[in-house]
């Protein structure tokens, strides 16, 4: 059962793909949704209603729970929900910077069972389903099982780690400042205090860098304020890909998937794991986002 | 000096850049060996070396009267003259290839009297080349696609909009190898300041980790403005001659040099549109500070 959403999922993704490859970001004009950095455009929105619609005629006892049509307040339930971003990494999309996914997740009981997120300018599709594995097809049709490296380096400590962060659309304020001083901080060599990472790298959508850390080419994502439809499939990618999800904020083990805060690692041994984890919370000390 | 055919050094560096391409694909780097330059976070892997030795090889037989830089085999104080310079690095984006992270390209340049002259940006994990000869035009060709023929397109992708104003930008930056002093502290708060609300407020910033792609991004169209200090002249030799080509240009990345060399490691570079003086302006009017790269 699992195995044909999947496979029906990873049909509508495709087809979602075509209508992000046929659309021309320079004439769809885009609206502002918070900010001028915050962006929806039509095809946003066409794409969710061909998903919505795909689902519910075939699932019409789902739940749907999507980026666009979501209201505040809506909760994700205990039903089978699919959870759905049609375009995660809008402004790329928007500028033709080709980085950028649909995203389509299954949830019961609020927790990730099936993930696909595809990159249609990349031909990249990642799947995953609950106790099955996770995968990464790309544009030659060629799949691989994740990590891309089956036996995954030691992951020591931060300062041997290339860190995903994202600069969000929230440019002041408390979060933003927490934000970018925890970037600076994780850049900045040891001498001077910092962590002295690899590096940083921002890519715009959080669904992919999620799967980004799944495949093992990105060591941790630390993220808040993105939403549970950035997250949700590329989640049960992570795990199947025996990658974790902790708290962006200090101390929580177990995070929701719609609590905003997503601090993803790699698959490694689980002491490597949490090492990894403490040292970005202990660098945090007493600040927290808040969403 | 005889007259060069620079297409055929074109489509020279493009046979050789194929070729070993799938030695970086086949490779399963790590530092071991080869190990880190000035500091944990400057890697290079014995991949880097050995890529380098390959093509300065094949370079050097077929042109032995041109000069050649190249990252592995640079020593301080050697300068780039007028003499025709093949200007390598085998491995751009090396921290993203320690990682198994594909965004990594060959950056092959050739440079006639210090100006970028041909320019030929592979990334052999996805087959993807970007090329240019002066005043030939700029291409982005796909080496994988289902027909049998690679696909090849002009640059930019897309007729350019209007580049103004800033806040309607992508920009590329990265982070870079030096971690502490004058420089880390420009671009860390210069960066904030493109971003922020009481700042730039542009669209985003994107740090993907290779120099010579990101030329070719805002080549492309794919983003807008690339600002970036403390890589070198063989970082962005080749992905010069694409952006040029493709109607950008470079600047200096600290505010009001609207001059700056190849080697001169520090570079603002702005794809072509409407408006490029402005944003260029706009851009500088948002620098904290001022580098000390490059002399």
């Amino acid at each position: 059962m699992l195995r044909k959403i999947k496979d029906d999922l990873v049909d509508i993704a495709r087809a979602a793909g075509e209508m992000m490859l046929d659309a021309d970001p320079s004439i769809d004009h885009s609206d502002t949704k918070k900010n001028s950095s915050d962006r929806v455009t039509a095809t946003d929105k066409a794409v969710e209603k061909m998903v919505q619609d795909r689902l519910t005629s075939t699932y019409p006892r789902f739940e749907f729970l999507g980026e666009e049509t979501f209201k505040l307040g809506d909760k994700l339930g205990n039903m089978p929900t699919f959870v759905c971003d049609p375009i995660d990494g809008t402004l790329n999309f928007i500028h033709g910077f080709p980085n950028t996914a649909v995203s389509l997740a299954l949830t019961i009981h609020k927790k990730p069972f099936i993930g696909v997120v595809y990159n249609p300018f990349r031909g990249d599709l990642f799947a995953a389903i609950k106790w099955q594995g996770a995968f990464l097809t790309t544009a030659t049709g060629e799949t691989r099982r994740l990590p891309i490296s089956p036996v995954p380096k030691p992951l020591t400590s931060l300062n041997d780690c290339l860190v995903a962060v994202e600069w969000g659309p929230q440019r002041e304020g408390p979060n933003w400042a927490l934000r970018t001083s925890m970037s600076q901080q994780l850049m900045t060599s040891k001498a001077a205090g910092g962590a002295m990472v690899h590096s940083i790298r921002s890519n715009g959508s959080a669904a992919l860098d999620f799967c980004y850390v799944a495949a093992g080419w990105i060591d941790v994502f630390w993220e808040g304020g993105c939403w549970i439809w950035d997250v949700c499939a590329g989640w049960i990618i992570l795990e199947e890909a025996g990658g974790m999800v902790a708290s962006a904020n200090p101390g929580d083990w177990e995070p929701t998937l719609e609590g905003r805060l997503y601090l993803a690692v790699r698959g490694a041994k689980p002491a490597e794991q949490k090492g990894v984890v403490k040292e970005l919370w202990d660098m945090m000390g007493e600040r927290k986002f808040a969403y | 000096m005889a007259d060069i055919n620079l297409q055929e050094v074109h489509d020279f560096m493009i046979e050789i850049a194929r070729k070993v391409g799938e030695r970086i694909t086949s490779a399963t780097p790590s530092t071991g060996a080869a190990g880190s330059k000035k500091n944990s976070v400057d890697l290079v892997t014995e991949t880097d070396q050995a890529v380098e030795k390959i093509l300065s090889t094949s370079l050097h037989e077929k042109y032995p009267t041109f000069s050649f830089m190249g990252e592995e085999t640079y020593k301080p104080g050697d300068k780039l003259t007028d003499a025709p310079t093949f200007i390598l690095d085998p491995i751009d984006g090396t921290t993203n290839f320690v990682h198994r992270n594909p965004y990594v390209a060959i950056s092959l340049g050739l440079a006639i009297n210090k100006s970028p002259t041909v320019g030929i940006v592979y990334n052999p994990f996805t087959q993807t080349l970007y090329s240019a000869i002066k005043s030939h035009g700029a291409y982005l060709t796909h080496f994988l696609t289902p027909q049998p023929q690679p696909q090849k397109l002009k640059l930019p992708l897309h007729p350019p909009t209007p580049l103004t104003p800033l806040s309607t930008c992508l920009i590329a930056i990265e982070w870079g190898s030096d971690r502490s002093a004058n420089d880390f502290a420009v671009k860390s708060r210069t960066f904030t300041k493109l971003a922020a609300a009481d700042g730039g407020m542009v669209h985003g910033l994107r740090s993907l980790g290779s120099a010579a792609l990101n030329m070719c991004a805002v080549a492309a169209g794919e983003m807008d403005v690339y600002w970036e200090a403390g890589c070198w002249a063989w970082d962005v030799c080749a992905g010069w001659v694409v952006l040029g080509e493709a109607g950008g240009r470079v600047v200096d990345a600290n505010p009001g040099g609207w001059e700056v060399g190849v080697d001169g490691r520090r570079y603002l570079a702005v794809r072509g549109g409407e408006g490029q003086e402005g944003v260029i302006r706009e851009f500088w009017g948002l620098v904290e500070g001022r580098f000390e790269v490059g002399g």
